[in-house]
């Protein structure tokens, strides 16, 4: 209806009517909502509404598996934790773990099958099949090729050997973006053959880190960071050099560290590797590399055990030199007959495919998980090649790049709604259970295998119940109901194999070549690109540059300085006739002449939230699954030149003593005994409870990991705020990572503090707020009253450690980012904890419903709550167990205990705001000669 | 001249007065009257039921336990409401030609729920838990009314933070023995304020941190 101006114009008469019918409304009941109680009509047995349950199932990382325990409220998956009775990963989780369940509600997740981009049927591709590629058993199914990422799953295994059966002439090629080739090829110089190499770093007294980073993400990272943590809690001290070529979260914990080229790497290897008796000729190194050298060497003859780990950007040369020295220690490694079975390499295997789809011998195609157009190098050249091809499917929980290319895409179901098995890097079988029902029209990869296979149709159950009938001896039953119990397959864990290293033979080593070598390394937040539609991990702070939203190329300062650029500008990478426009993050402890950057960004059809995010990399790599690159010309320029990131400074200014103190292991004592904080302030202590809660926080085991973030994302119901808002400052993590620099000078080492709410006894966030909605319980729980706030934000600025959260906008309601406010998105939500509405002040609750949650089960039964009753979601995702919580009244807590440690400190305890939570100093074990 | 004021301008004026002062405080007295009134706090209201269920009958008349269809009443936050199979334990060898009942063989038939308009109703931001509540001897008849003597169920109580407050400050007179928790017959004995005291130290009852905000909101 259109209105002239003369008609909007608002006279005395009409403001009348207004003003009459307002308070008119106002008078009359507003009343409550009308709202339905709709019960079952048959109830599922031993459901009890609202009552939450934990299923055991399996998560896939890079094909291999990890133990989850799958917490559903009323039917719906809400959390993840880890599986404790996965022995491999020890119990923690990490970032993409926790951020399953959200993938699980993506809206973007593809639902329906579709054929040229018109909705299809499951039907209709089954007849297609039958009749077209899936007829050709005449030839063998000559012509057809199948496309996966790794597979360790037994009935996938299965289903493929069956397929295969069908169709002999099918070829099979497997490969992952993040892939473990130079590990293989190190295995197959030393042994002779394909081994997994599972290293045991808690066992380990000496370590020496070429260029590896055992505690940075990937499929072995539970296994990693649990081994490390307990031997970094006993007393036992342990060294670890590091020699790498970008900032890792191994290279964060050194106790020595130096920065080098890529390069420089295999010399160093060599040159340790003649201090034990190899003739490897004399490399020539600096003479800061040899010191290094010297010292590693002194140390892991002196060591009892010492372990030597090399990178998966290294040659396989260098890992075949390890793999020697490692056996000549006898180094705590266990040697495994691969999980993965496939004998081909990982970039043979992916150029291959390049090869014979761009020669046109493929004529049909199942691309199954995998998203090889992203992956290669060129990804135009073979989206043209993959459309050329006759039939061709593509097969995953989106309709990414590759499905673009193909005629068909079909929907695979999230892991959390699909049977099946996994096998763990250690060996051990982990049995997938569904936590819910298929949302949408979904097939598991094992039921999509049976169907190809045009076998009689079967469920996923089945398909895995039938493949694991053999094993389950005489009461199979029992059997599957023990294993599905627990998640895990028992004595499923292999013995480790035996065998001898050979002395390697050793290439010649090439001096860097001109230009910048850059290093592609899995993301910490996406890890390959298989996870960029997640708006959690977008948003997760990349450890060292803490940068979000984004893949910036890590510079160091010399060469920043070079080019002329700094911290967030932009720049163009050249290789050959490729050039990328990127963003630079220059960071000290890079070194010069070496760039690094993160994979998985820059996708261009991940969905809603993980389009045209950061830059892909791989455009730079001869055919994709390049993992260094040599030389790169590095010039300032370009479009984009926007770095969003959480944390601007990280130089300690001095004040290290006050918010992180670093001492080295013999100096603990009398180095933190003046660390106590001053306690005679004017305000009385809190009144004696039952409970005074407390969190204390290990800065020697905190590895940067980020799954204490997310963790506390998913339980709390953080919102995600997007790039911009972080931009303005405005990001709601209620629990960050801050990270320092631990050397002024070089930028060598650095070190992590998570920073939850301090749950101030004398908080400064109280006394400011004039509508009190900022309290104190009787537990000593700083609480925030969301209905009370009014959004004044006088607490924020009062905080001294910034920890509150404000929201400027519905994050969560009305406002979300991207495709966040779509239903299914809220199907994710923890039912037990508010919904934060727009103008409301949020901060860290010491997860107080599972406070409540474990008060009322003690006071069911009369009694007072027990040590380790109560655990916050960040303490139980805590790969290395750095977060402690519980009851200091309790002087028998682990908490009460360990604020008896020396190296206890509170954070800026000069401001006497007597925090409840505290941390433990990162100490340190200097080789002889070095001192802090 | 003529006068300026008329003989009744001194009541007026008088009136004025006392109405500046008297209509404020009026005003405000009568809001919060209003605000807990039945009439804003739905006290008292029955609502049109997709079956005109009647706890007067079922538990007054028959002595059916509470629990019998609020089953996740001792273990979780929700009482939870019977499933259509619950009322058929009954309703399907009894009363099975009633009109009354026909939305109940409707839904077994069509496997359809029962649609149950709410009664008892607390906002979102309360976490109130039934569990706790009837472990630490809180009956249903305190929040609920005398329910055994509702042939329609309404709202027994007004369910407001203060009402709330009212017990959490005092529970000794509220509280009853555990075996008394599911009698909807049960009367506030003279000697509550000493009987009431008792339960609370024999259920430990921690008096102080029960208005905490925490307690309720998180």
């Amino acid at each position: 209806m259109n209105r002239t101006p003369a008609e909007l114009h608002t006279n005395r008469r009409r403001a009348l009517q207004l003003l009459s019918s307002s308070l008119a409304i106002a008078l009359t009941r507003c009343g409550e909502p009308r709202e339905e109680i709709v019960p079952y009509v048959e109830m599922p047995e031993r459901l009890v509404p609202g009552i939450p349950v934990r299923y055991a199932t399996a998560l896939p990382m890079a094909g291999y598996g990890r133990g989850v325990l799958g917490i559903t409220i009323d039917g719906r998956p809400i959390k993840l934790e880890g599986n404790p009775r996965d022995e491999f990963g020890g119990g923690g989780t990490d970032i993409f773990a926790e951020s399953a369940v959200l993938s699980l509600y993506d809206p973007d997740r593809s639902r329906i099958p579709i054929k040229d981009g018109i909705v299809a049927s499951w039907e209709q591709f089954s007849g297609e099949w039958a009749n077209g590629p899936g007829a050709g058993t005449a030839n063998g199914g000559a012509g057809m090729a199948l496309v996966t990422g790794r597979i360790t799953s037994p009935t996938m295994l299965a289903g493929i050997t069956a397929l295969k059966m069908r169709y002999p002439e099918l070829r099979q090629y497997r490969y992952e973006a993040a892939h473990d080739d130079a590990p293989r090829l190190g295995a197959q110089r030393a042994f002779g053959r394909n081994l997994d190499v599972i290293p045991h770093l808690g066992q380990a007294d000496v370590i020496v880190v070429l260029d590896a980073d055992p505690l940075g993400p990937g499929p072995n990272f539970l296994h990693n960071a649990n081994e490390f943590s307990l031997r970094r809690n006993s007393q036992q001290p342990q060294r670890i050099h590091v020699a790498e070529s970008g900032l890792t979260l191994m290279g964060a914990m050194a106790d020595r560290r130096i920065a080098v080229r890529p390069q420089r790497i295999a010399q160093i290897a060599r040159a340790l590797a003649s201090g034990f008796g190899v003739n490897t000729g004399a490399p020539g190194l600096s003479p800061s590399e040899t010191a290094f050298v010297q010292t590693a060497a002194a140390d892991l003859k002196q060591a009892g055990r010492g372990l030597i780990l090399a990178g998966e950007t290294q040659s396989g040369s260098v890992h075949a030199l390890a793999h020697f020295l490692n056996s000549q220690l006898h180094a705590p490694v266990d040697l495994l007959n691969p999980a993965d079975p496939e004998e081909q390499n990982h970039a043979a295997s992916f150029s291959a495919f390049l090869r014979d789809v761009e020669s046109g011998q493929i004529r049909s195609l199942i691309i199954l998980d995998a998203n090889p157009v992203y992956d290669s190098a060129d990804s135009r050249q073979l989206a043209k090649a993959i459309a050329a091809i006759p039939f061709s499917v593509h097969c995953g929980c989106y309709a990414n790049e590759t499905a673009d290319a193909c005629r068909w895409h079909l929907p695979l179901s999230h892991p959390l709604e699909s049977w099946g098995d996994l096998k763990s890097p250690g060996g051990a079988t982990l049995l997938m259970q569904p936590l819910i029902r298929t949302l949408y029209d979904t097939r598991s990869s094992a039921e999509l295998l049976n169907l190809l296979t045009m076998a009689a149709p079967m469920g996923a159950r089945d398909l895995v119940r039938a493949n694991w009938m053999p094993s389950g001896g005489s009461d199979f039953e029992q059997w599957w109901r023990q294993s599905l119990t627990a998640g895990v397959v028992p004595n499923s864990a292999p013995a480790p194999v035996s065998a001898t290293a050979a002395m390697p033979s050793f290439e010649t080593v090439q001096d860097p070549p001109q230009g910048v070598t850059l290093s592609l390394v899995p993301s910490p937040s996406v890890w390959d690109g298989r996870y960029a539609n997640n708006a959690w991990l977008q948003e997760c702070p990349a450890p060292f540059t803490k940068e979000v939203w984004g893949n910036a190329v890590q510079l160091s300062p010399e060469d920043a300085a070079r080019i002329g650029v700094g911290f967030g500008d932009a720049i163009i990478l050249r290789r050959g006739y490729s050039e990328i426009e990127a963003v630079a993050a220059v960071l000290k402890g890079q070194p010069q002449g070496a760039a690094r950057a993160f994979l998985g960004q820059g996708r261009w059809r991940a969905g809603d939230i993980g389009n045209g995010i950061g830059v892909r990399m791989t455009a730079l790599c001869p055919t994709g699954l390049e993992r260094q690159i040599d030389g790169i010309s590095i010039r300032a320029g370009g479009k984009t030149g926007l770095i969003h990131t959480t944390q601007y400074h990280t130089k300690l200014e001095g004040r290290d003593e006050d918010i992180f103190p670093l001492a080295a292991s013999a100096q603990i004592a009398s180095r933190l005994a003046q660390l106590k904080p001053d306690t005679g302030g004017i305000v009385p202590p809190l009144p004696a409870d039952p409970y005074a809660w407390a969190m204390v926080i290990d800065n020697n085991l905190c590895i940067g990991c980020n799954a204490c973030v997310i963790a506390c994302q998913a339980e709390n119901n953080v919102a995600v705020v997007g790039p911009d808002e972080v931009d303005l400052g405005r990001d709601m993590h209620w629990l960050r990572v801050d990270v320092y620099e631990l050397d002024e000078a070089d930028g060598l080492r650095r070190g992590f503090q998570p920073v939850p709410c301090m749950h101030c006894e004398t908080a400064p966030c109280e006394p400011v707020c004039p509508v009190a909605a900022s309290v104190h319980d009787h537990e000593g729980l700083n609480v925030q009253v969301y209905n009370r706030c009014i959004g004044t934000r006088f607490c924020e600025s009062n905080c001294p450690y910034k920890v509150r959260r404000f929201n400027f906008f519905g994050y969560s309601r009305g406002q979300e980012y991207g495709n966040l406010g779509q239903p299914p998105v809220r199907a994710q939500h923890n039912p037990n904890v508010s919904v934060r509405g727009r103008g409301v002040m949020e901060k860290c609750t010491y997860c107080v419903q599972r406070i409540s949650a474990a008060r009322k089960n003690a006071e069911k039964e009369d009694r007072l709550i027990r040590d380790g009753e109560v655990k916050p979601a960040c303490a139980v995702a805590c790969p290395t167990h750095a977060i402690q919580f519980g009851n200091r009244n309790d002087a028998n807590s682990a908490v009460a205990q360990l604020q008896h440690d020396p190296r206890h400190f509170s954070l800026l305890a000069h401001l006497d705001t007597r925090p409840r939570t505290t941390y433990l100093a990162k100490v340190w074990n200097p080789p002889a000669g070095q001192t802090g | 001249m003529a006068q300026l004021f008329r003989p009744g301008a001194n009541t007026v004026a008088r009136t004025v007065m006392v109405a500046i002062i008297a209509v404020p405080i009026l005003a405000i007295v009568l809001t919060f009257a209003l605000w807990e009134s039945p009439y804003a706090t739905s006290q008292f209201v029955t609502q049109n039921q997709p079956v005109p269920f009647s706890h007067e009958h079922h538990v007054g008349r028959l002595g059916l336990d509470c629990r019998y269809c609020h089953t996740g009443v001792e273990q979780a936050a929700f009482a939870g409401l019977p499933p259509t199979h619950t009322c058929m334990t009954c309703h399907s060898q009894i009363w099975t030609t009633a009109a009354m009942l026909e939305p109940v063989r409707q839904s077994l038939a069509q496997n359809q729920p029962i649609r149950w308009v709410r009664v008892n109703r607390v906002p979102d931001y309360v976490y109130f838990d039934h569990s706790i509540h009837v472990a630490k001897g809180v009956g249903c008849t305190t929040c609920h009314g005398p329910i055994g003597r509702m042939p329609l169920t309404y709202r027994g109580e007004p369910l407001t933070m203060g009402w709330c407050l009212s017990c959490h400050r005092h529970p000794g007179s509220f509280v009853r023995p555990r075996d008394q928790v599911f009698n909807p017959d049960w009367q506030v004995p003279e000697d509550q304020d000493r009987a009431g005291a008792a339960l609370v130290r024999q259920y430990m009852i921690d008096t102080s941190g029960l208005t905490d905000c925490s307690r309720c909101h998180r």
